[in-house]
């Protein structure tokens, strides 16, 4: 009896441990693997890279103090929340465009880099698996402008300390900038294992951020219109909500949209109408990030997941077979 | 170790290999000899897990390179024919890199790369980068990079092709040392000779088949009635030559110089005998005879055109005796 119900809470630690260790391994093999190392090595090591983060981050700096120090005219009592909030936007949407710019020039060319400099092969002989290779290399293209946006964050909360912006708005932007840094290195990771030439890769890759800013703006503006004209326009509106939410340029707004950019004097401008359907389309309700979030989530996730099935055919099959295998254990 | 069977593989339309049969023993050097798209490097990608066949199969230390490719990946040390190396990595990062990415451990690396950049000769070049090495050094350390991991079976395609005449001496002489250890080792050129001097068994492939394989010692052996003596002399090479052409063992002379005369001789070792003594009473300055191991391509062609009508491989212009490659 006693044997019997003792033998039960071993074979769950056991298991436990068994499913421990191995995601453990997984996790140790995707953040601590030689490659992401090597990368980043090689990524940092040049004087480079130091300078230009320290260059952007005293430009932003900069921007930041002569923005106020015109504002205040030397005098710190005559801050206003509201002009801390136009800094705020501004510093956001430039940080946005900077990110949107130099993304694709980074990651465009991390696999289509090692098959011109003819590395990639002596790369898949080794044990690093396909998606290994893939999530280290986004990982890596990703890690410099993490940097920069976390290191700016002081410099927002600085914004945000003399009023007129909330932290939460500080913490969306800062998300925001991930998540969509995040999708466009993917997108660029995505042209550069499918394209075999750099040089089109960065074209192809910058063409897709193209789509996603002025088409889709467009787009929605001009679904906008013809539900204007229909009277049964809810589907219309559906459509347009897409398209702007899968806007990261309207998806900032709706975080700043109260200050900035949007102020009377751009009352009459394109700009101003493209940006109030905002406002009208709820972008800063919970649906329409959710709608962001997923699919830019899980689009990376299938595109990465489409590299590594691109990176070595085959690769796959003998991956399902193991799990299969693995779930028959 | 190494096996092949009936091994296919078609780029579109285009066969590039054609049911290849292949067996490497353990603790042998075998040699891939063929022209230029004869299918050496498309065969040696499919045992690196780079490609995957048509039809047919491959093992590598009983393991299927389609169905378990991780545990060939792990077996094998893998040179490709032409290769490219990392900016911004020095030669000790170089290696540290794929020796993380074999798992070895992090001890094991250090010593692994000291004894490694020793063999290669590239020792003061640790702390260089990997991008300002030489293509010949970087050729190199593209062996010690294969061999970071100990692997018991070695992949090696056309490992000396762009080293200086010292380098590939001693590339043959690591081969042979890697041999020595026990290891395994499948290697391409379409230089024989060169291959002769280090392999335990040469396979010659043709337009994806292959069509002569063969122990380099069976070699010459059956090629015992052909073989290429080569006459050192003080003075009188043309004059031995005309000499020699009338003599009925004698198929072939090629003078080369007053000092040197090579001919393809094809009767018995005593018969051998017999001849040198006859041409020193006759006063010929003959200070030493000795066999030419860069008849060996011609020997090979002699008999794979027996073995099949079709097999014939070009010599290549590059490829010179081995006599005078040394
Ligand atoms: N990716 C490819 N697509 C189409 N054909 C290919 C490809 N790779 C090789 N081939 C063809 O397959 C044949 C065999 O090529 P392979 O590279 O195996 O030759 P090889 O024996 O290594 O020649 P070399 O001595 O020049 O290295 C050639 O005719 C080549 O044109
Ligand atoms: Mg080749």
């Amino acid at each position: 009896m006693r044997r019997k119900n003792r033998s039960r809470p071993v074979e769950v630690s056991v298991v436990t441990r068994a499913v421990v260790a191995k995601s453990s391994g997984i996790l140790l093999q995707t953040f601590g693997n030689p490659l992401i190392r090597k990368e980043l090595r090689q990524r940092m090591r040049s004087v480079r890279s130091i300078l230009a983060l320290s260059m952007y981050l005293l430009a932003m700096g900069a921007i930041a103090f002569i923005f106020m120090y015109l504002n205040v005219q030397g005098q710190t009592l005559l801050l206003q929340p509201t002009r801390t909030a136009e800094l705020f936007t501004f510093l956001s949407y430039l940080q946005l465009a900077m990110i949107s710019f130099v993304t694709p020039g980074i990651a465009a060319g991390v696999i289509s880099g090692e098959r011109e400099r003819q590395t990639l092969t002596v790369l898949l002989t080794t044990p690093l698996t396909p998606l290994t290779i893939i999530v280290s290399k986004w990982l890596a293209s990703i890690s410099f402008l993490s940097l920069l946006i976390v290191m700016t964050l002081p410099l927002y909360s600085i914004v945000f300390l003399f009023g007129g912006v909330v932290p939460s708005q500080v913490i969306a932007v800062f998300w925001l900038q991930l998540v969509t840094l995040g999708a466009i290195a993917t997108i660029s990771v995505f042209w550069s294992t499918f394209i075999q030439r750099t040089g089109w890769a960065t074209v192809l890759s910058y063409g897709t951020v193209a789509v996603i800013y002025i088409l889709l703006g467009i787009a929605g503006y001009l679904i906008d219109g013809v539900a204007a004209h229909n009277p049964d326009a809810s589907a219309w509106t559906d459509a347009a909500t897409l398209c702007y939410a899968l806007n990261p340029l309207f998806m900032l707004a709706s975080i700043v949209e109260r200050f900035g950019l949007i102020t009377p004097v751009y009352h009459n401008t394109l700009a101003a109408s493209l940006f109030s359907s905002v406002d009208a389309h709820h972008l800063a309700s919970s649906g329409s990030w959710f709608l962001f979030l997923t699919v830019y989530l899980a689009g990376s996730v299938v595109l990465l997941g489409a590299c590594a099935w691109r990176l070595r055919p085959g690769a796959f099959s003998v991956f399902m077979r193991r799990l299969l295998s693995w779930v028959a254990r | 170790m190494i096996r092949i069977e009936n091994l296919c593989k078609k780029y579109g339309r285009f066969e590039a290999v054609k049911n290849l049969n292949l067996d490497v023993r353990d603790g042998t050097v075998f040699g891939f000899v063929g022209e230029n798209g004869a299918g050496k490097t498309t065969t040696l990608s499919i045992l690196a897990t780079l490609l995957r066949p048509t039809s047919g199969r491959a093992f590598v230390g009983g393991e299927e390179v389609t169905r378990n490719p991780s545990a060939v990946r792990r077996q094998v040390g893998y040179m490709p024919d032409s290769f490219g190396v990392y900016d911004d990595l020095t030669v000790r990062e170089y290696l540290a890199f794929y020796g993380t990415a074999y798992h070895v451990a992090e001890s094991l690396i250090e010593s692994r790369t000291r004894d490694l950049l020793h063999r290669v000769n590239l020792e003061d070049k640790v702390d260089a980068y990997v991008n300002t090495l030489s293509r010949g050094m970087q050729q190199r350390l593209g062996l010690a990079r294969s061999l970071i991991h100990d692997p018991p079976v070695l992949i090696l395609d056309e490992p000396a092709s762009g080293l200086d005449p010292r380098s590939r001496i001693e590339m043959k002489d690591l081969i042979k040392g890697l041999r020595d250890q026990g290891k395994t080792v499948l290697i391409s050129s379409h230089i024989l000779p060169e291959l002769a001097e280090m392999c335990d068994e040469i396979g010659v492939i043709q337009n994806g088949s292959l069509v002569a394989c063969a122990a380099v010692e069976i070699v010459t052996a059956r090629a015992n009635g052909q073989r290429m003596l080569g006459f050192e002399l003080l003075e009188g090479g043309r004059l031995l030559g005309e000499r020699l052409r009338p003599n009925p063992l004698v198929t072939e002379v090629v003078v080369q110089g007053e000092q040197r005369v090579e001919v393809l001789f094809s009767g018995s070792e005593r018969q051998q005998v017999e001849l040198i003594r006859e041409l020193s009473l006759a006063g010929y300055a003959i200070k030493g005879v000795s066999e030419v191991a860069g008849s060996l391509e011609e020997l090979f062609l002699r008999l794979t055109e027996s073995d099949t009508k079709s097999a014939q491989i070009a010599q290549p212009e590059n490829a010179l005796p081995a006599s005078r490659v040394v």
